[in-house]
């Protein structure tokens, strides 16, 4: 069995593309800790290895009608039974492709960004292990399998986010994103549970499969979907959990990059791609995650328009994107939300790495302040930044508009015109508030002027500048592979676009251009105030700024209902129940002792007489029976 | 027999019951050790009545065993006494109740 294995490429490469990382990780955590050049080496040697065993993958299996599937029994009891194992169809490979290609410039990026800091080696070691979990989710074959990387991904971004751990603020952002992240995960596990229960093993080819609904009752589907679905809104910061990821930015802007708009996050919306037929087979869930996704949608959005930190603004960007990611799978349509997903996953991380050269420079994350010392003076990260932030408007010819336009689309074809509505008024919020970053950094206000401490990038600048322009041509370009990418995806089953809208594209450019026209006069213009519709609005500013008080409400569920009445409830009972009622129980054995003690009084008369008298009752009885 | 069985055994009793009330009422253990003494008294008492019955003169002999062993026990017990009264200065058994906490 081994041999055979080792003699079919596929799987070679799978392994090693996956395994690689985590190897790296290993050596570097308990080898190279003190050796940063030779750490950053293994990780970043690791990765490219990574990328080519992905983009191997992808080429060699480009053409496949069927999925190539690798699977080994690890648990069985009975009916049930837990498989581990690589399931390589487009989607997966898509994925893992963009997984190693993104951390591999990531990877490269931070060399030039982490110089100096000394956690160096640590760094990398947990981009490694990042790397290593992530891609085992992308090609995972199992839903447990899936579940268990989809853990070890929130663990790895709890430490990469609490990365710089002197810091208390940072602590705190990595522990509420873990413990957010695992109450959606709770969920999750309950849903994998309830089909488990039905179908017996956790297979995605056979929870894909179309006589699932043959083994699973309908009522129990949908809320086995619910659950699962539960899950990707805690990985992916929908509403109600989305607090976690603003706060997320106190990780370094690399981290930010990979794995809060690019790769983790977007788990949770590939984990809605890969059992999309499984899922859509409910319509009811289909209808409440279109409404969840609306939500977050709009919600982060106005949050990013009243922001300051640059950072934060690209936070709740991707928090409303993948919104807008799930409306479009929602609505039913597999090849819009992936789509979206690949081209978010370019753009975004490219907005991330361009403020991260300035954050880098300039040591602060606040846009104002950042403009001021000169931001437009960095030729690269400038034009880069307004490539991307054009492309996450939707502006033609870049790749966004023809994913946005895809989710359009399918949003269109709904019968309820609501979505379609919802969809469009979050294209001209993202329009707005990604120019009003953009303009605020190229016209900076008089009183935010001042010099830089230091002129220039200096050594790192292609390092950090390389990939800058690698992602911004793949933004350019990509929008073009629109059919191929289609065609592949839909590898084995009958696609069909629709092509019914034609005023779509022509109208939601306009709302994404008035966006921008309404930015730059309120910001742009040589005598503009640069301050926005809403900043002036007081109630509505301290609304979208305070998070629509989500956080407050969060801190003041856990005050009242967990800390009030649960852990004082339970408080009480260990006192009062427990600990009491075991003092009365010893008291009640002391005093009942004590009584007794007074039987003995140590007199020997008395206990002659007790001895007799009870000797005499024996002997009465025995003389009556 | 000259009286029924049952009222000597009855007599044997009576005697056997005084001394216990003797023995548990008094204050002074030299009456303790009287009390024993008239105690094996109405035990030899039941023998005797015994042996009269069944013809049997194992009744008999064994009485005469208990009044050996009462004389030897007596001496003993009456050494024991002395002791006691020597170390305690009192012959109240009651005194005696270290044991109690």
């Amino acid at each position: 069995m081994t041999t055979s294995w080792l003699r079919d490429p596929s799987w070679v490469a799978a392994t090693l593309t996956t395994w690689l990382p985590f190897i790296s990780f290993l050596l570097i955590m308990v080898f190279t800790r003190d050796h940063r050049r030779l750490s950053g080496g293994i990780a970043v040697g690791a990765v490219t290895s990574s990328l080519a065993g992905a983009v191997f993958l992808l080429v060699r299996h480009s053409g496949d009608a069927r999925p190539i599937h690798y699977a080994v029994r690890w648990l069985g009891a009975g009916d049930l039974y837990i498989p581990f194992g690589f399931l390589l169809d487009p989607v997966s490979l898509v994925m893992l492709s963009l997984v190693a290609a993104i951390s591999f410039l990531v990877q490269v990026y931070s060399l030039g960004y982490m110089a100096g800091d000394p956690g160096f080696s640590r760094y990398y070691a947990f981009q490694s292990l990042f790397a290593w979990a992530m891609m085992t989710l992308s090609i995972s074959s199992a839903m447990l399998q899936l579940y268990v990387f989809w853990e070890l991904v929130g663990l790895s971004s709890y430490l990469l986010i609490g990365f710089w751990y002197e810091k208390f603020s940072a602590t705190q952002a990595g522990k509420k994103a873990f413990v957010m992240t695992r109450l959606g995960d709770v969920s999750f596990f309950i849903g994998l549970l309830l089909v488990l229960l039905h179908l017996g093993n956790l297979e995605i080819l056979e929870m894909n499969s179309p006589e699932v609904t043959a083994q699973i009752p309908s009522g129990h589907l949908t809320l086995a979907a619910l659950l699962i679905f539960g899950g990707i809104v805690g990985k992916s910061a929908q509403f109600p959990l989305m607090t976690w990821l603003p706060d997320a930015m106190e990780g370094p802007t690399p981290v930010s990059a990979l794995l809060h708009s690019a790769t983790m996050v977007a788990a949770g919306v590939y984990l809605f791609v890969r059992l999309f037929p499984f899922l859509s087979h409910s319509a009811d869930a289909m209808t409440v995650f279109l409404a969840i996704g609306t939500v977050s949608m709009l919600l982060a959005s106005t949050m990013a328009i009243v922001s300051r930190d640059i950072k934060r603004v690209w936070a709740y960007s991707t928090i409303s994107q993948l919104g807008f990611m799930i409306m479009g799978l929602a609505a039913g349509s597999l090849f819009s939300g992936a789509f979206h997903l690949i081209t978010h996953a370019g753009f975004k991380a490219l907005l991330f790495l361009c403020s991260g050269v300035w954050v880098h420079l300039y040591e602060t994350n606040d846009v104002y302040e950042i403009s001021g010392s000169g931001a437009r003076r960095l030729k690269i990260p400038m034009v880069c930044l307004v490539i991307a932030a054009a492309a996450l408007s939707g502006l033609p010819p870049l790749s966004g508009f023809f994913s946005k336009e895809a989710i359009l689309t399918g949003l269109a074809d709904l019968s309820n015109p609501l979505w379609l509505t919802a969809g469009l008024l979050g294209v001209f919020l993202t329009s707005y508030y990604a120019f009003r970053v953009v303009f605020i950094l190229l016209s900076p206000r008089r009183e935010d002027k001042k010099e830089p401490s230091h002129q220039g990038v200096g050594v790192h600048y292609w390092g950090m500048g390389g990939p800058l322009i690698i992602l911004a041509g793949w933004t350019v370009v990509l929008g073009f592979l629109e059919t191929p990418l289609r065609v592949f995806l839909s590898a084995g089953t009958a696609a069909h676009p629709e092509a019914a809208h034609a005023w779509l594209p022509y109208f939601s450019v306009a709302l994404a251009a008035s966006g921008v026209g309404m930015a730059w006069f309120e910001f742009g213009r040589r005598a503009a105030a640069q301050v926005g519709f809403v900043e002036r609005i007081g109630p509505l500013r301290e609304l979208f700024a305070q998070r629509w008080y989500l956080d407050h409400l969060y801190r003041g569920f856990v005050a009242v209902v967990i800390d009030r009445v649960l852990s004082r409830t339970c408080a009480r009972n260990e006192e009062k129940v427990i600990n009491d009622g075991i003092d009365g129980f010893c008291g009640i054995t002391l005093r009942s002792g004590r009584l007794f003690s007074l039987l003995q009084s140590g007199k020997l008369r008395y206990n002659l007489a007790v001895m007799f008298g009870a000797f005499s009752l024996v002997a009465l009885y025995f003389l009556l029976r | 027999m000259i009286v029924p069985l049952g009222h000597v055994y009855f007599l044997a009793g009576a005697v056997f019951t005084m001394g216990l009330v003797c023995l548990v009422a008094r204050r002074n253990l030299i009456m303790t050790l009287v009390a024993v003494e008239v105690m094996m008294n109405g035990a030899a008492i039941a023998f005797v009545a015994a042996a009269l019955r069944w013809q049997l003169m194992g009744g008999q002999a064994f009485v005469l065993f208990i009044l050996a062993v009462a004389a030897a026990e007596v001496s003993v017990g009456l050494a024991l006494v002395v002791n006691l009264y020597r170390q305690t200065g009192s012959l109240d058994p009651d005194r005696y109740d270290i044991l109690k906490e």
